[in-house]
C-alpha cells in the first residue's frame, strides 16, 4: 500500500508557490519547434519565479549532432525570441543554461538511449538527485513509441527515483492507433507516469470553468436540464492551416479541434462536483460524462453533425483563398476544416439538453466561448410587448481571447414605460486579478515536475473520446453527410445553421 | 495646490471642502468617463475595481511614495487608491483634497479608469479615520490600509481606521523603535476585529527566502532531514536587536512551522547571541550574528545557514543573499555594465548532503520595488496565518533575546 507522506510544513502558505523536487528532464526533439517556442521559454519563466529547484538539470536530446555549448546557444535564442516576459533577465538565463545539456540521440539506435543514461547518472551524482527523470517527448506523434520502447530497452524507465513520460497531443489518429499507443505507454510506464498534454486545460481560463462552477454557490443549482435550454460551444479562429498543411489534410477539424479541445469543454462544463480538485476525481468526472455521451451512429450521424470546407473569401478585411488552393492539401480534398456536432449527455442532469460545438478555420474572428443558454420564463408577467427586446438570460464563459464570463438578463428601460431588455454583467480577467496568468506550459511543466497530473489527459478519457469521434469520421469518410462548403469569414455552411433551425434555436453570434 | 502634487494634474481639486463634496465630484467624473466610452452605444460599459487601497502617509516624503505606488498599482489593476495625508498644514476647517485618474486600455477588454484621491487632513479628522473613509470605499471588494511608516499601535486612531479596512500592510523594517514598535503590532492582532489581516512588505522579501528553504526539504528524502537539524545561524546587517526582526521572523517560522519550543536564549562572543529551542527531546541551536551592513538595509538578513543529520546522513543548507563574486573576465564592457546593475539580486544557495560535493545554485531575486512588494503582498490577501504564527514567535524570541 502506498504510504501517503506527510505535507512539508515549511511549504505551508507558500500560497501560488508549487514546491518541485530536483530532477533531470530530457527533452526528445530538444532542437525543435515545439521546444524552441514553448518548453525553452516555460522553463526560463520557472526559472525566473525560482520555481526550478537546486539540482534541476535538461538534458536536451536530437539527432542533431551538437555540443551542450552549441546547444545552450540555440536555447538562449529560443528563449530570447519566444519568452513572455521580457526583457530577459541575463542572470536567470546563464543560470538556466548551466543547467542545460546535449546529448544526440539518433530514436532508432539503442546504444544512444544508453549513452543518455551514462549522462543522466552523471547528473543525478552532482546533483544529489535520486534518479527522478522526466522523458519529454517534443517529437511528432510516430515517434513516441520509438522512444517508449527504446528507454525500456537502455533501462531508463527504472530505478530510483520517479520516471514519468510527457506525450503531445494527438494521442493516435483513430480509437485503434489511440489503444496501441496507450498499450506501448503502458508496458513501459505506469498510467499515473504517463502526462498526455493537450496544452488547452493548462490555461487559466479552462479551470476558471471548474472554479465558476464549484467555487460558488448560486449557478451549481440551475446548472441542470430544469433551467438550461441547451450549451453551445465554440472554437473558431480566422486562421487557415497555415503551413500545416500535410498534417490538416490527414486531419479535419473533427480530429485536430472536437476530438479533444471541444469534447475537453463538454467535460468540464457537464461534470458533476468532484470530490476534490485532484487528479484521479477530476478525471473520473470527466471520464463519466464522456461516456454518457449518446454516441451518434447511423442516420444520426447525418442528422446530428455537418462538416464544411472553406473557399474563397474575405477575413478581418483581406481576400484569402479556398482550402484546397492552401499548400500540400489535395486539390479534391474532402477534409473538413468546419465541424458542428449536436450531442447529448445522457444522465439526470443533462437529459434533453443539446450541446451544439463547432469549430472551424477561416471563420471571422478567433474566439472559444461556452454559452450557457436558459429557457425563457415560464409566464410573461410583463406581457408580450415589453419583452419582444428580451433574449432568455445565458452565461457565456469566455475561453480566448477576451476572457472571462458575463451573464445576460432582462432590465427595465428608463422611461415612463414598461419597456424591458436585455443587458449584460461582464466580469473581464484582464482587468480583476493583481497577477499575470502565466503560460499554460509553464503551468503543465510544473505540475509534471511536482507529480500532479489532473490537467493531463488520462488513457481512458483519451478512449472514450474516440469512442465517440471514430464512428463520425468513419461516416465523414464515406461522404456522409455530403461535405458544404462555406466562404472564408463567414461563420460556417448554411447546413450548421440548419442544424439548430430544426431545434428552433440559432447559433450564437460570439 | 501643494508641492508633492506634481506626478499628474488632477481633475479635480477642492480646498477645504466635505467627503461630501469628494463624493460628489467622484460620481461625476466616472459618469463622464462611462459616457465617453460608451459613445453611442446605449448601456454604459460596467465599472470595474478588485480593491480599495489607502495609504497613510505621516509625512511629504511618505506622501509621494504612497501617490507613486498606488499609481503603478492602479495603473495594472484597476483599484480605488486613497492616499491621506496625516496632519497637513491645511488652512481651512475641513479637508482639501485632489482627485487625479488614469485610464487604461486593455487590448482586448473595456478601458479602465484608475482614481487615485488625496486627501490632506488634521486635527480630529485624522483621529477618526473610519468615518472618513467609509463613504468611499468601494462595496464589495477588500479594503487594504497601507500604512507608511509606524502605525500608532495601541492608539484609538489606529483602531478607527482599521473597523473599516479587512487588511492593514507595513513594512516592519521602517518602524520607529523597531523592537518595541514590532511587540506591539504583535499585541495588536489581540484587539483588533477578527477579520483583520495583517500583512508585513518585510515578510513579502523573505519569500523568496521561504521558498528556498521549502524547497530543500522538499524531496522525499530530505524530508526526514526537518527532524535532523541541530543548528542555525542567520546573519543580519547592522547592529542591536532592532535589526533583529527579519533574522526573527526566518527563525519564527521555521521554529512554529516545526512544533519548536523556546527554551532559553545565550550570550556569544563576537556579538553573536544565540536561542537554545528544544523538539522531542532534542535541542536546537539558533545563532544570530551582526554583520557589518555595508550597503545593505539595516535588518537586512545576508546568510541563513541550517545543518544537522538524520538517518546516518549529515546535511548542511546555506543559502546566502548577494555573496562577494569571482572576478570575471573576458566580457565586453557593456556585459560588465549590465552585470553591475543587479549585483544585489542573488541568492545563492549551497547543499551538502553526506560526503558529497556542494550543489552550488545561484537564484535571482526580484527588484524590491515598493509597488511589486505590495501586489505580491495583496494578490494573495492579507490574511497569512503563516504569518501571524510566525510574528507571534518571532515576538517571543526578541524579548528572550
Amino acid at each position: 500500500m502506498k504510504v501517503e507522506e506527510a505535507p512539508n510544513p515549511l511549504a505551508e502558505g507558500l500560497h501560488d508557490y508549487r514546491i518541485a523536487v530536483p530532477a533531470v528532464m530530457v527533452i526528445f526533439g530538444a532542437t525543435g519547434d515545439l521546444s524552441g517556442r514553448k518548453l525553452l521559454p516555460a522553463l526560463y519563466n520557472l526559472a525566473r519565479q525560482r520555481s526550478l529547484p537546486a539540482g534541476f538539470a535538461v538534458v536536451g536530446a536530437a539527432m542533431t549532432e551538437m555540443s551542450d555549448g552549441a546547444f545552450r546557444k540555440h536555447a538562449a535564442q529560443r528563449i530570447r525570441q519566444f519568452s513572455r516576459t521580457q526583457p530577459i533577465d541575463d542572470r536567470v538565463l546563464d543560470a538556466l543554461l548551466s543547467s542545460l545539456h546535449y546529448v544526440t540521440v539518433d530514436f532508432g539506435r539503442l546504444e544512444d538511449f544508453k549513452a543518455l543514461g551514462t549522462k543522466l547518472d552523471e547528473l543525478d551524482a552532482a546533483n544529489h538527485v535520486p534518479g527522478n527523470r522526466i522523458f519529454y517527448c517534443a517529437t511528432p506523434p510516430p515517434t513516441y513509441q520509438t522512444i517508449a520502447v527504446q528507454l525500456q530497452a537502455a533501462g531508463l524507465n527504472k530505478g530510483e527515483g520517479f520516471h514519468r513520460i510527457v506525450v503531445e497531443k494527438p494521442f493516435g489518429s483513430d480509437l485503434q492507433s489511440a489503444r496501441e499507443l496507450t498499450q506501448t505507454l503502458q508496458k513501459v510506464f505506469t498510467e499515473d507516469s504517463v502526462y498526455r498534454i493537450d496544452h488547452y486545460l493548462g490555461k487559466e481560463t479552462v479551470q476558471n470553468i471548474l472554479a465558476f462552477r464549484f467555487a460558488n454557490s448560486i449557478f451549481e443549482p440551475v446548472w441542470n436540464s430544469n433551467l438550461i435550454d441547451s450549451v453551445q460551444i465554440t472554437v473558431a479562429e480566422e486562421i487557415g492551416i497555415e503551413n500545416r498543411g500535410a498534417y490538416y489534410d490527414r486531419a479535419g477539424a473533427l480530429r485536430d479541434i472536437i476530438q479533444n479541445h471541444g469534447l475537453q469543454l463538454v467535460t468540464l462544463t457537464a461534470m458533476e462536483p468532484p470530490l476534490a480538485f485532484e487528479s484521479g476525481a477530476v478525471r473520473d468526472e470527466k471520464v463519466k460524462v464522456l461516456r454518457s455521451i449518446r454516441p451518434l451512429i447511423g442516420e444520426d450521424i447525418e442528422q446530428s453533425t455537418v462538416r464544411g470546407q472553406y473557399t474563397r473569401g474575405w477575413v478581418l478585411g483581406e481576400q484569402v483563398g479556398g482550402y484546397r488552393e492552401e499548400k500540400n492539401v489535395a486539390p479534391d480534398s474532402q477534409t473538413e476544416t468546419y465541424a458542428a456536432l449536436r450531442l447529448f449527455v445522457d444522465n439526470w442532469r443533462w437529459a434533453g439538453v443539446p450541446f451544439y460545438i463547432r469549430a472551424g478555420k477561416r471563420l471571422p474572428k478567433r474566439i472559444t466561448e461556452i454559452r450557457i443558454q436558459f429557457k425563457r420564463p415560464p409566464h410573461l408577467t410583463f406581457g408580450r410587448d415589453a419583452m419582444k427586446e428580451v433574449d432568455p438570460n445565458a452565461i457565456t464563459l469566455r475561453i480566448q481571447p477576451e476572457e472571462g464570463i458575463s451573464l445576460k438578463f432582462g432590465a427595465k428601460v428608463p422611461s415612463a414605460g414598461l419597456r424591458i431588455r436585455s443587458v449584460t454583467m461582464d466580469f473581464q480577467y484582464v482587468t480583476s486579478f493583481l497577477v499575470e496568468a502565466p503560460e499554460a506550459y509553464e503551468r503543465l511543466l510544473l505540475d509534471c515536475m511536482i507529480g500532479d497530473p489532473t490537467l493531463f489527459t488520462r488513457a481512458d478519457e483519451v478512449e472514450a473520446a474516440w469512442t465517440l469521434v471514430d464512428p463520425i469520421e468513419g461516416a465523414w469518410r464515406d461522404g456522409r453527410p455530403r461535405l458544404q462548403t462555406y466562404a472564408a469569414g463567414s461563420w460556417g455552411p448554411d447546413a450548421a445553421a440548419e442544424l439548430l433551425k430544426a431545434d428552433g434555436r440559432e447559433w450564437h453570434r460570439p | 495646490m501643494s508641492a508633492t502634487q506634481d506626478e499628474a494634474p488632477p481633475v479635480w481639486h477642492g480646498e477645504d471642502v466635505t467627503i461630501g463634496d469628494v463624493l460628489a465630484a467622484l460620481g461625476e467624473i466616472r459618469y463622464k468617463f462611462a459616457r465617453a466610452e460608451a459613445g453611442d452605444e446605449e448601456l454604459l460599459h460596467p465599472r470595474n475595481c478588485v480593491m480599495t487601497l489607502i495609504g497613510i502617509a505621516p509625512t511629504e516624503a511618505h506622501e509621494h511614495v504612497a501617490k507613486r505606488t498606488t499609481q503603478t498599482i492602479g495603473m495594472q489593476h484597476p483599484a480605488q487608491a486613497i492616499v491621506i495625508r496625516e496632519e497637513a498644514p491645511i488652512r481651512g476647517r475641513y479637508l482639501d483634497a485632489w482627485i487625479t485618474t488614469d485610464v487604461r486600455r486593455p487590448e482586448v477588454a473595456c478601458a479602465v479608469q484608475c482614481e487615485l484621491l488625496t486627501l490632506h487632513v488634521h486635527g480630529k479628522a485624522a483621529d477618526h479615520l473610519g468615518a472618513l473613509l467609509d463613504p468611499l470605499l468601494v462595496s464589495g471588494v477588500p479594503t487594504y490600509l497601507w500604512w507608511l511608516g509606524t502605525p500608532p499601535f495601541g492608539k484609538r486612531e489606529l483602531l478607527d481606521a482599521l473597523r473599516v479596512c479587512d487588511g492593514l500592510v507595513v513594512d516592519t523594517s521602517h518602524f520607529d523603535e523597531p523592537y518595541n514598535s514590532f511587540r506591539r503590532m504583535a499585541g495588536m492582532l489581540k484587539v483588533a476585529h477578527h477579520r483583520l489581516g495583517l500583512g508585513d512588505l518585510q515578510w513579502a522579501r523573505l519569500r523568496p527566502w521561504r521558498e528556498t528553504i521549502a524547497q530543500f526539504f522538499t524531496p522525499s528524502e530530505r524530508r526526514s532531514f526537518l527532524r535532523g537539524i541541530s543548528e542555525m545561524g542567520i546573519d543580519y546587517a547592522g547592529e542591536g536587536r532592532g535589526n533583529r526582526i527579519a533574522a526573527s521572523l526566518v527563525t519564527g517560522w521555521i521554529a512554529s512551522a516545526m512544533g519548536w519550543r523556546l527554551r532559553r536564549a545565550v550570550a556569544g562572543s563576537g556579538g553573536v547571541v544565540a536561542a537554545i529551542y528544544e523538539s522531542g527531546g532534542r535541542s536546537i541551536e539558533v545563532q544570530f550574528r551582526s554583520v557589518p551592513q555595508g550597503d545593505r538595509v539595516a535588518g537586512e538578513v545576508s546568510a541563513v545557514r541550517i545543518a544537522g543529520a538524520s538517518l546516518g546522513k549529515s546535511f548542511r543548507l546555506s543559502v546566502h543573499h548577494n555573496p562577494p563574486r569571482a572576478r570575471r573576465v573576458s566580457r565586453t564592457p557593456v556585459d560588465v555594465e549590465r552585470r553591475r546593475q543587479d549585483t544585489g539580486r542573488v541568492l545563492l544557495t549551497l547543499i551538502e548532503i553526506g560526503d558529497g560535493e556542494p550543489l552550488r545554485h545561484v537564484q535571482q531575486l526580484e527588484p524590491e520595488a515598493e509597488a511589486e512588494l505590495l501586489l505580491d503582498l495583496l494578490s494573495t490577501g492579507t490574511h497569512d496565518e503563516v504569518y501571524n504564527r510566525s510574528m507571534a514567535a518571532a515576538s517571543e524570541l526578541m524579548e528572550k533575546l
